[in-house]
């Protein structure tokens, strides 16, 4: 997965990262030992719900923002729920 | 392009016609991921559940059926793996640090298209029929102004179903959240630039090359942490 590499870059830099992701690839990132994930029942393209349901967009990722904050070790992973 | 001839198909021709195929989905793509017991059982499951919605109104089931689909199927596609993981700690809250978008959902700038593999204007259905050529190549990296109007935005990824991020880039691409989110102070400040890039390329490149530069870029941003959000 794209994303997991680049995140690991970036935390090998010192740089911290939260990935927001659809479930559908819970196991991909489960196995690059990322460092915070925050993973969605949404489809696969669609991460973060439907087209122009605001509310949750932005509930998610504030969620993420707060994974963010709170993660304390690798390989945290959550799961959004409305 | 998967080719298929339609009129004597066996269920495994079927199956394999979603993936890049005469009936290419890529919601659907999944199904060349599994048995054709497994496929015949998702499908047989699939009419049910669209029954039982049209009786209750209720979609929620339907879509979470689809959905466990995709990640049963994906969950056999593990590819990379390591043991352990590097971790940085936050050294400011998110309500106090400057925040970055980086997503691999194929956004860009409709006035700097990356040209993938070198072609102008490439619609969304050459990036799909080029799939397996981007899988090989480097992948190119847009870069998108913080203030960027999404009337000026495009996006093109042969890897996924685009039409939801067409119609609204924040389901993979929420530029507009986060400029919101830094006007209510929810985040400290918003970097000047997202980036976004088409996930499906070549993962050896991307990690021993590509990445080092992009992330070399990064840290030049002066950035606090940075929001991913892979499709």
């Amino acid at each position: 997965m794209s994303v997991g590499h680049i995140a690991r870059l970036l935390e090998e830099n010192q740089i911290p990262t939260i990935i927001t992701a659809s479930k559908v690839f819970e196991k991909q990132l489960q196995a690059m030992h990322l460092p915070r994930v925050l993973l969605t029942s949404n489809l696969a393209g669609r991460p973060l719900g439907k087209p122009f349901d605001r509310t949750t967009q932005k509930d998610i990722i504030v969620k993420g923002l707060d994974l963010l904050d709170k993660a304390q070790e690798n390989g945290t992973v959550a799961h959004y729920e409305i | 392009m998967n080719q298929d001839n339609k009129s004597s198909q066996t269920m495994e021709n079927f199956k394999n016609s979603f993936f890049y195929g005469s009936r290419s989905d890529l919601n659907f793509k999944f199904l060349s991921m599994i048995s054709d017991e497994k496929a015949g059982d998702f499908i047989q499951g699939l009419f049910k559940k669209i029954a039982v919605s049209h009786d209750t109104g209720e979609l929620n089931a339907l879509f979470d059926y689809v959905i466990n689909a995709q990640k049963a199927a994906y969950s056999k596609d593990v590819r990379i793996s390591y043991n352990d993981g590097p971790f940085s700690s936050m050294k400011k809250r998110s309500d106090q640090a400057r925040i970055m978008l980086f997503t691999s959902s194929g956004h860009f700038v409709k006035t700097e298209d990356p040209k993938p593999l070198g072609v102008d204007n490439m619609t969304q259905e050459q990036a799909e029929s080029r799939i397996m050529e981007f899988i090989k190549h480097e992948p190119e990296l847009s870069a998108i102004p913080k203030e960027t109007h999404y009337d000026d935005l495009m996006v093109r990824h042969g890897g996924y179903d685009i039409k939801g991020a067409k119609k609204d880039p924040n389901v993979a691409f929420p530029l507009e959240i986060f400029r919101e989110l830094e006007q209510e102070k929810v985040i400290g400040s918003l970097a000047d630039t997202a980036f976004s890039f088409v996930g499906a390329c070549s993962q050896k490149r991307l990690l021993k090359r590509t990445g080092p530069k992009w992330v070399n870029k990064i840290k030049a941003m002066d950035v606090d942490a940075v929001f991913l959000v892979p499709v």
